[in-house]
């Protein structure tokens, strides 16, 4: 069958949304016929059963399974939902046709977390505007010495850089103001004060007796801040991240990360702290930031010595260096004690019987 | 608390039979390393407290390797007819590695990436020059020597490669390992342990350096990519180290004898506790460093008659860095 055999393909898998898709699979519409358990398309109480009896079939570990049926079966009135709204969104999870990876980490649908980026439970953290960068045609030539004689607050060093110097304290902005009638504004916190601030600029320039107008203004780069308020570690996320980020502690404390849709680039800062860069409109910054949230979630700096290590997002290359099986940091405590307090007692046992 | 360390250290003899003679020459006075070193060595891998013979001594290798690597390069400058040593002149000496060219230009390239982030996060008030000349700056010049000294192309390519290094690769994974296990307080001092570089103290690493017998000095480029070369070579030392130590700590399991000593093993059990052993434990030992570097030489040396310029055999160390 389709599931029998996708499952010892998917067993060694480790996506980096493996945490994430634990039920997706069960509840999408994506989901292909090929299950071999029913025909029919998903619903939610078939679905129920059909993760039961998958959850039968393909146990790892019996206890989980139990521990599993009634978590599920207790949730499945809110979980649903939130799948279904992750297929829809699915900006960063992708769907993994017929498998279930679910099973090779079977306590995740356990936890009630559920995987990372389900649509409706957001970070709860908006990253705040610090700078915005927009540039502004004047459409005409100007004189700068005339300029930096006669405004107020203008500087012009033409041996240090050719451009004057401008700025206003409402909103407190700075311009570079060229010969050509092009100007840059930077320092606005939003995109409404840019705008507003640069019209000042305009009109300054044009009380001098220029004829300055207000053509193709321009929103270039937008600087965005946040606090995710947990420490991050960063040598996991440059290991499992290679490709978008590059982390040289020597030459800057932050990680470089260059995320690919949206055009974003965040630093990442161990203290947890995260500024993104690069963007032209507020939404962009927006988006970048709840892609990265759940995978800074994932690296959490923990202060435990035994680590969830099936939390960490880990490509196939690493996969081996983890065993196959997993156990959460509590229950293997209680394992533990369990094991040894059967140890002893064998022990006092045998010491009874050969005494 | 290293203070006491140091009398110790003072009235023991340095390791003589690896650096050359000029170790015994360098008085106490002289701006040292060795703090910093400590830190860079438990940043790459080591012990949370390294000894301080074994900073003392990896100071002393590097310091060796570097004065040696710029004499070469004041040579090389010299033959071009130019009045102060160039990136082009260490680039030259490093020809032989392309790893290492990779590795030097992707830093290279992160430098220049970094300047120009920051310029925009930054860049308020005052612009510095017209922008564009920064950009790239040090690529570019790495660039263009590339251009006249490549015969293959393979130096060209180089820039473009993004395949992953495996010495950069196995680093980040002990890195990771090692970070895995920490608790919070010992993993912001790894942090900051791991900010610490030449770089960043370029005045006491000119100092320390001591140009006085040059010729032709180094300008500000060849500085950096010095300071660079400066630490990956205590990386090297570090890496090649922690496999000897490995292969010297007495193993409990028999099958580890037969798996080479050519990759650093690690304890992949679930359960394990970061107190116990999970990688090797214990601070790296000088007798480490130097069973490290023997083998180096051993398998870097290259035969005379095949070497047109005398560098490897007269200095009878390869270097490390390049």
């Amino acid at each position: 069958m389709d599931q029998n055999n996708s499952i010892p393909a998917f067993q060694g898998l480790a996506s980096p949304q493996g945490a994430m898709t634990p039920g997706m699979p069960i509840f999408s519409p994506m989901m292909p016929y090929g299950t071999g358990l029913t025909p029919q398309p998903i619903q939610n109480t078939n679905s129920l059963s059909i993760l039961e009896e998958q959850q039968r079939q393909q146990q790892q570990q019996q206890q989980q399974a139990q521990q599993t049926n009634p978590g599920l079966a207790g949730t499945s009135g809110q979980t649903p939902q939130l799948f279904h709204s992750q297929t829809v969104t699915g900006s960063t999870t992708t769907a993994l046709p017929g498998n279930t990876p679910l099973y090779n980490t079977p306590l995740t649908p356990m936890t009630p977390i559920t995987p990372a980026t389900p649509a409706s439970e957001s970070s709860g953290i908006v990253p705040q505007l610090q700078n915005i960068v927009s540039t502004v045609n004047l459409g005409c030539k100007l004189d700068l010495k005339t300029i930096a004689l006669r405004a107020r607050n203008a500087e012009y060093n033409p041996k240090r850089f050719a451009a004057v110097i401008m700025r206003i304290r409402e909103p407190r902005t700075t311009a570079l103001i060229f010969s050509s009638g092009k100007m840059v504004c930077t320092g606005a916190k939003s995109e409404e004060q840019s705008r507003l601030a640069a019209r000042k600029y305009a009109r300054v320039v044009q009380k001098l007796g220029f004829p300055a107008k207000f053509l193709d203004f321009k929103i270039q780069n937008m600087v965005g801040s946040c606090d995710v308020k947990f420490p991050i570690r960063l040598e996991g996320l440059v290991l499992t991240h290679q490709h978008f980020s590059s982390y040289e502690p020597e030459l800057f404390p932050g990680l470089i990360y260059r995320m690919i849709k949206p055009r974003i680039v965040l630093l990442i800062f161990v203290s947890g702290k995260v500024v993104l860069t690069g963007a032209k409109v507020r939404a962009e910054i927006y988006e970048a930031f709840e892609n990265i949230y759940p995978i800074l979630k994932g690296f959490r700096k923990t202060t435990s010595c035994i680590v969830f290590t099936s939390s960490i997002p880990v490509p196939p290359e690493l996969q081996d260096l983890i065993p196959d099986v997993v156990y959460p940091a509590l229950p293997s405590f209680f394992l533990f004690l369990s094991l040894s307090l059967c140890l002893s007692l064998s022990l006092s046992l045998t010491r009874h019987v050969f005494i | 608390m290293f203070i006491i360390i140091f009398t110790v250290v003072m009235s023991s003899p340095m390791a003589g039979s690896v650096a050359s003679s000029s170790s015994k020459d360098r008085s106490v006075s002289r701006t040292s390393f060795i703090p910093e070193l400590q830190s860079m060595m438990f940043a790459l891998g080591d012990a949370r407290r390294p000894l301080h013979e074994t900073a003392a001594l990896v100071e002393d290798i590097v310091h060796t390797q570097l004065v040696a690597m710029l004499h070469q390069a004041c040579e090389g400058a010299l033959l071009r007819g130019s009045r102060v040593i160039s990136a082009e002149d260490i680039l030259f000496l490093m020809r032989r590695d392309k790893r290492k060219v990779a590795r030097l230009l992707k830093y290279l390239q992160f430098r220049d990436y970094k300047s120009k982030l920051m310029k925009t996060l930054e860049d308020d008030d005052t612009p510095q020059e017209t922008g564009t000349d920064t950009q790239a700056k040090r690529q570019k010049l790495a660039q263009d020597f590339l251009v006249w000294m490549d015969q293959t192309g393979e130096l060209l390519s180089l820039a473009e490669r993004h395949e992953v290094d495996p010495v950069k690769q196995e680093r980040l994974e002990r890195l990771e390992r090692q970070t895995r296990s920490m608790d919070q307080n010992q993993y912001s001092e790894f942090c900051e342990s791991r900010q610490l570089s030449f770089a960043k103290k370029a005045s006491k690493f000119r100092d320390w350096l001591d140009l006085s017998s040059l010729e032709v000095k180094p300008n500000s480029i060849a500085m950096e990519i010095l300071s660079y070369l400066a630490y990956e070579t205590v990386a090297q030392i570090v890496d090649l180290s922690l496999l000897v130590k490995q292969e010297m700590t007495a193993k409990t399991n028999p099958i580890s004898h037969l798996i080479s000593a050519s990759y650093i093993q690690y304890n992949t059990h679930a359960e394990v506790c970061a107190a116990t052993v999970e990688q090797p434990s214990g601070a790296i030992q000088p007798c480490h460093i130097r069973e490290a570097i023997r083998r180096y030489n051993c398998r870097h040396t290259v035969s005379p008659h095949l070497v047109s310029c005398t560098a490897y055999c007269r200095s009878g160390m390869a270097f490390l860095a390049c």
